[in-house]
């Protein structure tokens, strides 16, 4: 009886405890949500007064298009480049047995784990040193070299419970080994292709310690922000902010309610 | 006898230092039902990927209808492999899972569909289950779609890599008859590897054993049975009582039992072998009545399996198993003094 | 006897069969090329610059002079090591405390929410997404004089404390904050490969609740803990925008002096060497990890064996 109890005790005061967490978590993104709505200059609380003027303002302003259509370039590239390379990265993670697959492994994690400031620094002065003047389009370079890795782990985890029996029964079966990656390996993969692609996209999309380093002349929105916040503070930070992070929750929803459709009507 | 289908002469295959198959030789006749039978470890999967044409052999032949194939590619060998795990196509429907094959060889879509509803029918699989996804078929239908995407395109062998293995008893006891039934069907050459001697009595007309990598004994399901080779196939049968005996003149001694005993008739020129005794040739010897051999020993322990009642009777050392039918029950209780005894020519002699 | 062992022992061991599961020569590496090519141009590459600056004399730009210790000794003998010790000291409490916060969320993750488990990774994830320097950003205006924490209490309580914006405490709280997904998803793998049966056997053997996390929980949980911890420091020990962003100019953190030196100081062997020193001592940290895990046990190639 007592036993039970003190159980259940227990289990109660880490339901609370994790409940809290996730509190914790979505605290700052609540506090940044409330704040863009707020009608003064200067953040307060409690807000004295609502009003949507700094979206307006958003949505009008030049630098806002400027700077969103930068970050934006660079996700989409980094996304499609990086499902490639990840693709392939990940046959030779977790499908093929060759003799370097351990060290390829953690070879291909180290970037991962690297401060992504002095990976910046590190590429920004690579750069330089070959005559490269830095643009986006290095920070597509940047950005991918962080987020290959991820992508490649991403599809590793769908090629590991793939069989390779599949693969030989396709060329038992008559096919040819261009025939049996299209009708077979690629397919049965998709799945882990299509959430690398995501994941690329919106870690890319948020990343602000590489870009900061990488893009030069140009500025993803978040480079703006931080410039913004550190000096020179508008009230369309907190907006633009809030507009970052509904777009990502958005491509998130669309992608994911996109890849459950696709797989209802595959299903069917 | 006719040209065999399959000829393998000296078959090997090594990785690295290791000698996975060592020198084969074997020949399969066409309409032949085949079974390799051996543990794990024993080569069995490395040989029959060779005759897929997943694996390429590193020395040996192997010769189709008389035809050298060592060299083609699996995908250009008309055979066909049913795979363990039966290697389905989740992303496809059951028809386009049978319809693979036609396609990749360029059969054009009525056709193949005719022809996979054709297996369908031939498996005995509703003609609606074309459009279900195999993620929604149950072991013994998934078992069927693998044999019928097997059959799509005709090929002359069927090879096939245990597999029933992962499926539970009873559904397995099924598939073995039906795969029979299949076979004398389509009246085509099915190459068959297990590590289930039971499996393989059940549907072969001829069984080869294997151990590391050669192949022991080559012979029909009965002639296995009552005429192992060795120790080693006599014990892959299953429970066995096993001996080790010398020649001494009077009949073979027996060192664990300090006694001599008679074993079948035929040679006599070894050092040393071993008498197999399979459990169900032993019987209670009740006083008065006799056997050719007989020892005495104490009644341990009983379990009950089915029909039939097994005892264990402890000789000093040596244990012996004694299998009784349930009406032929051994009428005492444990720890019984009791003899055991049997006849010379229902044992069988093995020298290795 | 009626012998089963002569057939076990002929079963020779299974790693075998894997082997025999290949299909040809190596398409392993060749999958392998484009992504180790791009690694070694945008990766090694780049490093490898780092370190041949990091021998180069104060002030220069390109690799045309003869190397030099001076920036290392540069390094050394400066005040440099207080950056580094801060650092260090700021990862160690922010492991230490993360430690203590997520061990029963991820016990409660890997044993007791059930489905729930899903929903709650998910809702971890979903702010990874988010920009790092927009979610700090929301902790500035959380904790700012006026903000949501201390407005909220001086409105309805009327209570009027201190901001801890711009302070050691801020940048711990971005710390925990930013990098607790990295503390506990190793961690929930850690406790989710004990099994219940084992605790329950513990318990019926007679163990307390204390002595089962003692002596079971805890030494088998432990390498999806020491992986979550390493991580974690290796992470917060190069961190930037935590202590830019919360902390002011409160705390300079060795991430911070790298970019001063870089940018500011235009003094890239300096800049250079402080990297080195920073990749050296993290890389060994991540290197050492990573040869402990059993990536394919991990990632799930284990469990179809």
């Amino acid at each position: 009886m007592t036993e039970g109890r003190k159980k259940r005790i227990t289990h109660n005061l880490i339901a609370v405890w994790s409940g809290s967490l996730i509190l914790f978590l979505y605290l700052p993104i609540l506090t940044v949500m409330l704040a863009s709505f707020s009608k003064q200059r200067y953040f307060r609380f409690p807000v004295p007064a609502f009003d949507g003027k700094w979206y307006e303002r958003a949505f009008s302003s030049l630098t806002v298009r400027d700077l969103v259509s930068t970050s934006l370039s660079i996700a989409v590239i980094v996304a499609l480049a990086s499902v490639v390379l990840g693709f392939f990265g990940a046959l030779a993670f977790a499908r093929f047995d060759w003799r370097g697959r351990r060290l390829y492994q953690r070879l291909v994690l180290l970037p991962i784990f690297f401060p992504q400031a002095v990976l910046g620094l590190a590429l920004l002065i690579w750069f330089s040193s070959v005559g490269i003047i830095p643009d986006w389009r290095t920070a597509v370079i940047a950005h991918m070299v962080w987020i290959v890795p991820i992508v490649t782990l991403v599809i590793s985890i769908q090629a590991y419970s793939f069989d390779p029996a599949l693969e030989e029964a396709a060329f038992d079966l008559g096919a040819s080994r261009w025939q049996t990656l299209k009708e077979v390996t690629l397919p049965v993969l998709w799945p882990g292709v299509v959430s690398g692609a995501l994941f690329a996209f919106l870690l890319s999309w948020g990343n602000f310690p590489l870009s900061l380093f990488t893009t030069g002349a140009d500025q993803t929105v978040p480079e703006w922000l931080y410039a913004k916040m550190v000096s020179g503070y508008t009230p369309l930070v907190p907006t633009l902010g809030a507009l970052t992070t509904t777009s990502a929750a958005l491509v998130l929803i669309l992608g994911y309610g996109g890849w459950v459709l696709m797989r209802r009507r595959q299903a069917r | 006898m006719a040209d065999p289908i399959l000829r393998l002469s000296q078959l090997s295959k090594r990785f690295g230092q290791f000698e996975a198959v060592k020198g084969i030789d074997l020949a399969i006749q066409e309409g032949e039902f085949f079974t390799i039978v051996g543990p794990s470890g024993s080569g069995k999967t490395t040989l029959i990927r060779m005759l897929a044409g997943l694996e390429e052999p590193s020395d040996g032949e192997i010769l189709l209808r008389g035809e050298r194939i060592n060299e083609t590619p699996a995908n250009r060998r008309p055979t066909c492999m049913v795979f363990q795990s039966l290697a389905l196509f989740p992303h496809r429907s059951v028809g386009q899972n049978i319809e693979f094959p036609l396609k990749m060889r360029g059969v054009p879509p009525v056709e193949r569909m005719n022809r996979a509803l054709d297996l369908l029918r031939l498996l005995r699989l509703p003609e609606d289950y074309y459009k279900k996804q195999v993620s929604q078929c149950s072991g013994g239908e998934r078992q069927r779609i693998a044999l019928a995407r097997a059959l799509a395109f005709d090929p002359e062998i069927l090879f096939f890599d245990e597999p029933l293995s992962a499926i539970d008893y009873r559904l397995r006891k099924t598939l073995e008859k039906e795969l029979k039934d299949l076979h004398r069907e389509t009246g085509k050459t099915f190459v068959y590897i297990t590590h289930s001697l039971e499996e393989a009595m059940v549907m072969s007309d001829r069984i080869g054993i294997m151990r590391l990598g050669e192949l022991v004994q080559v012979g029909a399901p009965d002639e296995i049975y009552s005429r192992p080779a060795n120790r080693f196939v006599s014990e892959f049968m299953g429970e066995v009582n096993v001996l080790e005996v010398k020649p001494n003149g009077a009949g073979l001694h027996c060192p664990v039992l300090g006694s001599t005993l008679q074993g079948p008739d035929g040679k006599a020129d070894f050092e040393s072998g071993y008498l197999v005794i399979r459990p169900e040739y032993l019987r209670f010897i009740a006083p008065g009545e006799t056997a050719e051999n007989t020892v005495t020993g104490v009644l341990y322990n009983e379990y009950a399996l089915g029909s039939r009642i097994q005892y264990q009777v402890r000789v000093g050392e040596q244990v012996f198993l004694v299998e009784k039918l349930r009406e032929q029950r051994y009428g005492g209780k444990l720890d019984d003094e009791v003899t055991i005894g049997w006849e010379a020519r229902d044992s069988v002699l093995a020298t290795e | 006897m009626t012998a089963t062992t002569e057939i076990r022992a002929t079963e020779t061991d299974k790693p075998r069969h894997r082997r025999e599961r290949r299909l040809h020569v190596s398409p392993g590496l060749l999958t392998a090329l484009p992504v180790l090519i791009f690694l070694a141009l945008a990766f090694a590459a780049p490093l490898l610059a780092v370190f041949g600056y990091s021998f180069m004399p104060e002030g220069t730009f390109d690799f045309t002079f003869p190397p030099t210790l001076e920036n290392y000794l540069a390094v050394f003998s400066g005040s440099y090591y207080i950056s580094f010790a801060k650092s260090l000291g700021l990862a160690l409490v922010t492991v230490v405390l993360l430690m203590v916060i997520c061990w029963p969320i991820a016990y409660g993750m890997a044993k007791l929410f059930g489905r729930w488990a899903n929903l709650m990774t998910l809702a971890i994830i979903i702010p990874l997404f988010v920009s790092e320097n927009i979610r700090l950003f929301g902790w500035v205006l959380f904790l700012i004089k006026g903000g949501v924490f201390l407005g909220g209490l001086k409105a309805w309580l009327g209570f009027d404390g201190e901001s801890i914006l711009y302070d050691v405490p801020a940048i711990v709280l971005g710390l925990v904050y930013v990098y607790l997904p990295f503390t506990l998803f190793p961690m929930v793998l850690g406790i989710s490969m004990v099994s219940r049966e084992v605790t329950e056997a513990a318990f019926d053997m007679g163990a307390s609740r204390w002595q089962v996390f003692r002596e079971v929980e805890l030494p088998l949980a432990t390498p999806g803990i020491l992986i979550g911890g390493l991580l974690t420091f290796i992470l917060s020990l190069g961190s930037l925008a935590e202590s830019k962003i919360l902390g002011g100019q409160a705390v300079i953190m060795i991430a911070d002096e790298i970019e001063t030196a870089f940018t500011f100081g235009q003094n890239w062997p300096l800049g250079s060497a402080l990297s080195v020193i920073l990749i050296l001592f993290s890389g060994t940290l991540v290197l050492t990890l990573l040869s402990w895990v059993d990536l394919d046990r991990i990632l799930g190639r284990g469990g179809n064996d």
